[in-house]
Parts: structure tokens; sequence; C-alpha cells
């Protein structure tokens, strides 16, 4: 079915907590080798949004298709094992493994394989292990405790470690969060990279514009838990709706991040 | 492990009965039973990041089932020992089910509930249990009632049995399960039911405990309800953190420390407690990597496999 | 059907007596008067520190060993009495402070199994010094002249002293209600059971903080002991059952609570007291059951804060 519609495809998402509505009727749809971006200002609901694609949070209501397929009340586990692959906005490796190991256990995992209970697993996947490695630039530091790398090469092992399944849905929450200006536009090429070279679809929650600018191929822009507007940056970028709710931020964003002034 | 050291530690193994005295034949076996509890408890603690407060429940429940099985359902010893951690097994899938369902403290406190209730269960269900009397005579008659038979017939089960766990924690479910403890969030995202390998490392760490608790009745041909009260869940936890929870062969260690001190120290005064409890503050204040600590040391700076395995 | 009606008489016959009734509530909330000193203790404990403190028994039965040493002083007069509660609830306010200062201080950002280990430890040290001070033998102490023979009201007859533990842990549950609610300290105790980074952020000393939260937590165990100390056996394996009623009321009150474990306690009490009439050697397994039923449904039990 792949190829035969969009990847991912959200219908009317809904979410309440407790008297507020964090989403409130989302739609969207991306297509095959997108690179889209879902901004919005802060509470808009990305979080929200995000969690409840991944699985973490259930849906009141709305439903989520992937390749087709409903993945609306799926777990965690499950989507990832279909080919939805995740990061976390705050670093999330396997600190007490080596980067290596953290490889294995993640392609175990999105094997299904981690039931047997005989095999020696030392070897397994070393040579896929060391490929994703290489590929996110760690090759040097495959032996060393994940909880030992510096903090931009722990969000490289995570950006190997969501590839690890082949996954063909991408999602990065905050991908270059806590990162320096320069680091955030190296990080972010280097996942389009390697995106657009694999064939990936990457759906990113982003509040750097600067980032999102660089890469984004369409942005969504979430508001008060719905969808504000949608289309190509340049679009977006001249949306007046768009420009009304950002304009505070953007104005602080702008001054501080963006002095060749790519946004209007 | 390093090849030199573990055909060193089989060759005393097999060697101890030839050279000692029947008493400490059965220390030995004490040894041995001790070995396989508290690597039994090490597997969810050390390998899962799960502490239980109730491990006791299943080294209990082992001995009451070989008990029962040999005294009223007359098995003979092998079968006996087949039915300890299949019993232990048992109850540990449902006791887990339902405490895998919650976290650190919640998580020890549920399996510390579980484990008063199977001791009052003990206690009370005296027509089955023998209540407060426990069960007696049970020791093994035949071949394996000489010592040194029985020693070897426990080196080779507590042998096989650690055998599989090595294999277990080498596997790709051990691979899991130390990412588990790391971070058990992080672990579903990568596909793996994070609930499922919990419970399923709670059933076979429950089973072994069982098979330990069944050789031991047997050894000392008695069971009691106080093997299941609350203050025996205190000893696979010191005899895990005495060794090391950080390495396969840590709990072992710590385990023949404890035996030994014990039984020597019981030997001086009536008040083992009281030592127990000191050489456990000098531990937790002093020595928390435990004995095969700088192993530990060694082995955060070494890829996996190196030396010791973790 | 025969057998049904059977049934029913053997464990609820005495339904119908009014007065057995009122004497088994009686007994059952003074019972819960008891375990609520230990477990209010504890409770605050594990609030602030999230320590679940298993030495809480021992502390309880130091108390009671304390209590009937003083005693001695004066057997049944009422000076002896009240010394040896002073003394109960002092001694074990210092205990609580050395133990805290010197051994639980340094353990509080180690991982769960040290903690454990550590009270663990103190279980055993305690209870084979008690048996080192005082012999293994079981040890009573006299009902204080005032307080002894039984009281009649309502066409009941019902110990004095049992009357009167019932008032006292009312007064002391007061006492802790003002202390927690009304003053400085209580209110850093109530905030450090909901964040505790929060609060060393703000600047309060969190260490003399939970060494007066441990301390006072041993106090009222030791208070508790003395109280139990007249119509208990004081003998060493006093601590046994104890810390075991003590943690379910903590589980079902919810930890951290005081209030919840003033409720948890009477319920344990009463559910206690009549659960042996109904059920007799069912009785114990009701109260882990209900343990384990909290924890997995519930596990900050009715008056905890969710974490």
């Amino acid at each position: 079915m792949a190829g035969s519609g969009p990847v991912l495809r959200v219908e009317n998402l809904h979410k309440n907590f407790g008297g507020v509505q964090a989403l409130g009727g989302v739609d969207l749809e991306v297509e095959k080798g997108e690179f889209r971006a879902i901004i919005g200002p802060n509470g808009a609901g990305k979080s929200t949004f995000f969690n409840t694609l991944t699985g973490l949070i259930r849906a009141d209501s709305g439903r989520t298709l992937f390749e087709g397929r409903n993945i609306t009340r799926q777990t965690p586990d499950t989507l990832a094992r279909l080919g939805v692959a995740r990061t976390f906005q705050i670093t999330s490796v396997f600190s007490d493994l080596t980067a290596l190991q953290n490889l294995q256990v993640a392609l175990l995992g999105y094997r299904g394989a981690t039931w047997n209970p005989w095999r020696s697993a030392r070897t397994i996947g070393l040579e896929r292990s060391n490929q994703l490695l290489h590929l996110v630039g760690l090759a040097e530091v495959t032996d060393l405790l994940a909880g030992t790398l510096a903090h931009g090469d722990q969000k490289r092992l995570e950006l190997a470690i969501a590839l690890a399944g082949r996954p063909r849905l991408l999602l990065l929450d905050e991908p270059t969060a806590g990162m320096t200006a320069r680091e955030r536009l190296e990080s972010i090429r280097l996942v389009h990279r390697i995106a657009s070279e694999l064939g990936l679809t990457v759906v990113f929650t982003e509040h750097d514009m600067a980032v999102v600018f660089e890469v984004a191929t369409r942005i969504s822009v979430l508001h008060q838990g719905r969808l504000l507007a949608e289309g190509t940056p340049e679009a977006v970028r001249n949306d007046p709706q768009v420009q009304q709710v950002y304009l505070g931020d953007a104005v602080i964003d702008a001054e501080r991040d963006d002095p060749e002034g790519r946004l209007a | 492990m390093r090849l030199p050291l573990t055909v060193l530690l089989m060759v005393c193994g097999i060697a101890v009965p030839l050279v000692v005295s029947e008493f400490w034949t059965f220390i030995a076996i004490e040894v041995l039973v001790f070995a396989l509890y508290a690597s039994s408890f090490n597997l969810l603690l050390g390998y899962g990041g799960m502490l239980s407060f109730g491990h006791a429940a299943f080294f209990g429940v082992g001995g009451y089932a070989t008990a029962l099985l040999v005294k009223k359902g007359g098995l003979s010893v092998g079968l006996a020992l087949v039915g300890a951690p299949l019993a232990a097994a048992a109850v540990a899938a449902v006791i887990g089910y339902f405490c895998v369902r919650r976290s650190g403290i919640y998580f020890a406190m549920l399996t510390f509930a579980c484990q008063m209730l199977l001791y009052t269960i003990a206690l009370k269900a005296s027509g089955l249990t023998g209540g407060d009397d426990g069960i007696t005579g049970i020791r093994p008659t035949g071949i394996l009632s000489n010592s040194i038979a029985y020693y070897y017939f426990t080196l080779s089960l507590v042998g096989m049995a650690l055998y599989l766990m090595w294999r277990l924690v080498n596997s790709p479910f051990g691979y899991a399960l130390r990412a588990l403890r790391t971070n058990p969030g992080r672990l579903r995202y990568v596909g793996v039911p994070v609930r499922a390998h919990q419970w399923m490392t709670f059933v076979i760490a429950g089973g072994l405990a069982g098979l330990a608790g069944g050789l031991f009745a047997l050894s000392i041909g008695s069971i009691f309800p106080s093997w299941l009260n609350w203050t025996a869940s205190a000893t696979p936890v010191v005899m895990a953190v005495l060794g090391g929870l950080h390495s396969f062969v840590g709990p072992m260690l710590g385990a023949a420390v404890y035996v030994i001190l014990e039984v020597v120290i019981s030997g001086h005064t009536e008040y083992w407690p009281l030592a127990m409890g000191c050489i456990i503050l000098v531990l937790v204040l002093v020595l928390p990597e435990g004995l095969t600590g700088w192993r530990s040391l060694q082995a955060r700076l070494r890829p996996f496999g190196g030396s010791g395995g973790r | 059907m025969e057998d049904l009606i059977s049934f029913f008489v053997q464990h609820f016959g005495w339904l119908q007596y009014p007065l057995v009734i009122a004497r088994q509530l009686l007994a059952a909330i003074s019972n819960g008067m008891l375990l609520f000193l230990i477990s209010a203790g504890l409770s605050l404990i594990f609030g602030v520190s999230r320590i679940l403190n298993f030495a809480h028994g021992v502390l309880f039965m130091l108390g009671a060993y304390l209590a009937v040493t003083i005693a001695l002083l004066g057997p049944g007069t009422i000076t002896a009495y009240l010394a040896a509660l002073i003394g109960g609830t002092a001694g074990l306010f210092v205990v609580g402070a050395l133990v805290e200062t010197g051994l639980l201080r340094r353990i509080y950002h180690a991982p769960h199994e040290f903690q454990l280990l550590l009270t663990f430890a103190l279980v055993f040290i305690f209870g084979d010094v008690v048996k080192l001070l005082w012999g293994r033998e079981d040890h009573s102490m006299a009902v204080p002249s005032l307080l002894t023979g039984a009281t009649r009201g309502f066409g009941l007859t019902f110990p004095t002293y049992r009357l009167f533990l019932i008032v006292f842990g009312l007064f002391v549950a007061a006492v802790l209600w003002y202390l927690l609610q009304r003053t400085r300290w209580g209110i850093f105790v109530r905030a450090a059971t909901m964040d505790r980074q929060m609060l060393s952020a703000l600047g309060v000393n969190t260490h003399r903080l939970f060494t007066g939260v441990f301390a006072a937590g041993a106090g009222l165990a030791g208070l508790g002991g003395a109280l139990a100390a007249p119509i208990v056996a004081v003998g060493p394996g006093l601590h046994v059952q104890v810390i075991i009623d003590a943690f379910v009321v903590v589980v079902i009150g919810g930890m951290g609570s005081v209030f919840g474990a003033l409720v948890g306690s009477l319920l344990v009490g009463i559910v206690n007291a009549f659960g042996l009439l109904a059920f007799p050697s069912l009785a114990v397994v009701l109260t882990f059951a209900l343990m384990a039923v909290i924890l997995i449904v519930r596990p900050w039990g009715l008056f905890g804060s969710r974490e």
C-alpha cells in the first residue's frame, strides 16, 4: 500500500485534559518524502499532538493512519515495529550501554527479536549497527558508554537508534533542543541529508524558525489545538494569520536567531 | 567470564566435598543453593532494574512445593525438583502480572504484600502446609542421602541453572533487560513490549529461586513458614549487594561470603542478626559496589564481553 | 439452604449482639490509636524522605522496653507512668535523631536497595540489642493506678486504660494536626512531602528538616510503645507484627498523609477486630489482600499524593 496515499494521515484528532482542550480537531496529511515541520506558539498543542501520534497519549476521538493503516490505538512498541520511529526532545539513550550496544538493542527491538533467551547477542547486527553509527558520524565512539558521550553525540546516537529499524516515518520531537545556533543548523542538515538518502518521510516539531526554513518542504502551524495554516514555507511565512499569532514570538526570535531577516 | 577463572571455580567446585568434612560439605551445598538464589534475585535487580521486597516468596514456594510433592505426593526427588521451579514460576506469573503494572516503591511494596499473603497462607493452611510446624522429614533417601552425592547433585543442577542464566543475560532478551534497567521508557519506542519482558523476567527469576528453595528444603530436610516471613526477604538482597550487583558472579560470591560468615559467626555467638546488621551497615556505607566493585569500575571502561561480563 | 444459614450464623452471628459490636469497636479503636502513632511517623518519614523505614517496628518496641524499665521505679504509680511515657518518647526521639544524622543521611541519594538494606540492618541490630539489654523473656508493665479496672457506660463495661488510649490518641492526633497545619515546621513538612527539590531550592535547610521528621516519627513510635507497654507482652518479637500492620495502614491511608494514617489505622483496627469475629483464620489474610488490592488499583492510597 505504500506509495499509493499519504504516509501519515490524521483525522479530526481531539484531546481533552481535564477541561483544557489540547487538541480541538486536527487534520493533517503527510506525503511520502516530505520534510514536514509542525510549528506553533507555546501551548499550541504540538507536544500533545506528537505524543498522541506516537502512542504515548490516547486521543479522545479522531483517527491516525499510517500508510493507510489505522494506528490510533496502537502502543508505542507496536508502532515502532510497524515502521514509525521517533526521537525525544530530552535526549534519551541507554546510558549504561555502549553506543554499539544501543544500536544492537534497537535493532533487536525493531525486529521483535528480544524474546530469544539463548543466542549470544554480542555479534548480532554488528555490521548494520556500525553502518548506522558511521552514517550519523559516531564511528569513533562505538565502544564508549552512551552516558559518557557529549550531548551532541547523544543526539546523533538517538537519530541512529531511530533509524535502526528502517522506519518509513520518522517523528522528531524538537530535534535541535538544547543546541547552540550553529549546532542546530548542522544537525538538521544531517537529518535532512540522511532522510533524503533513505527516502524517509519526516515530521518534526520545532521552535527555531531558522531550522524550519532551512529544511522544511511543508509547514503546518498549530494554534490553540487547531491547525491554523498549512503550506509551503513561503506561503506560511506570508500568511497574515500566522504572522499575527507569531508576531510577538517571531520578533524576539528573529532578532536573536535570524539576523539575515529570513522572516518577513 | 574469564576462562581460567571459570575453570578454577569449576575445579574448586568439584573438589570441595572430597577435601572437607561432612559439615563443610553441607555448608558448601548451602553456598551453591544461595548462589543460585542470589543470582536469581540479581536477574531482577542488577539486570532488570526491579527491586523486589518479596523474592523470598518464590524460594519458599519452591521449598514447600518440593516438600509437599515428596511427602504427600510420594514423588521422587528428581521429579519433586522439577515441580519446585514450575510451582514457583507459576506463582511468579500470577504475582508478577499485577506487580509489573507498578514501578519503583509501589512495585516493591506490592511484592512485599504478596509475599506476606503467601506467608499467612503457609501459616494458616495447616492442613496442607503443616502450619507453624512446617513440614519435616523430607531428606532424600537412597543414594542422595549421602551428603557428597547430594552435593554433586546440587552442583550439577545449580551449575545448569546458572549456565542457562548466563546464556539468558547475554542473549537478545538479556540485552533488552539491561536496556530496560537503564531506560525502560525509551525501550518501548524501539519496539520492545517492556511490561511483557518485565513479567517474563519476574517469572524466570521466581522459577530459579524456586529451584534453589527446593534444593535447600531437601538438603536440610524440612521447611517452615518463617522462610516466607518478611525478615527473610532481606537475605537475597544482602547477598547480591554484598557480592556486587553489576556482575554475573557478584551475587554468587556474596552468597558464599554470607553463608560462611553466618556459619562462623553463629558458631561463636547467638547474636548473628546483630553481626549481620553491622556487616550490612559497613557494606552500605563503605562498600556500596560490593566485593566485585572494582570489576564494575573496569567494565565501565571496556566494551562488554571483555572481562567479567556484566 | 440450611448450610447457608449455619454459615451466616457461625460467621456473622455476633451482629445480633450490639454490646458485642460496641465492645469490639472500642477495642478496635484503641488498637487503632496505637497503630496510628506508629503509622503516622512512618508515613511522614516516607513522605518527606521517600525512605520506607522497616525499622519503625523496633523503634516502637524500644519505646515499650524503655517504658517498662522506667516504670519499675514506681510500678503502678502515675508519676512513674508519666515518666515512662516521656522517657519512651524522648528516648526514641534521640535515637531517631542519631540514626538519621549518623546513618540515613548518607544514603538519601543511594539506590533504593541500599536504603532498604540500611533499615533492615537496624531491625537486625536493635532486635538483638534488646535481647542483650533486657534478655529474651517477656516483660510487663503495670497499668497505672488511676487507669486500672473498667468503666461502665451505656450498659457496657470497658477497660479504662483502653478508653484512655482512645482519648490520648485523639489528643496526639490533634497536636499533630496543629503542628502540621498551623506551624512553619508543619508547612515545610507538608511541602517536602509534595516536592522535595523545590523545598531545597527555596533555601530551606532540608537536612535539619529530615532529621526533625525522622526524630519526630521515632518519638511517636516510642510513645506508642510506651502506651502499649501496659497491655502487651513486651518481648523481643514485639516488632515483627507491628511493622506489617503499619505498612498496611500507610498503604491504605496514603504515604505521606497523617490524616490517611489515622483513617487507615482505624480501618485496619476495625477490619482486624471484626474480621477476627467473622473469619478468625482468614482475618490476617484480609489485611494483606487489602494492601495488595490498594497497591494495584490506587497505590497512593486514600489520601496520598499521586506521583
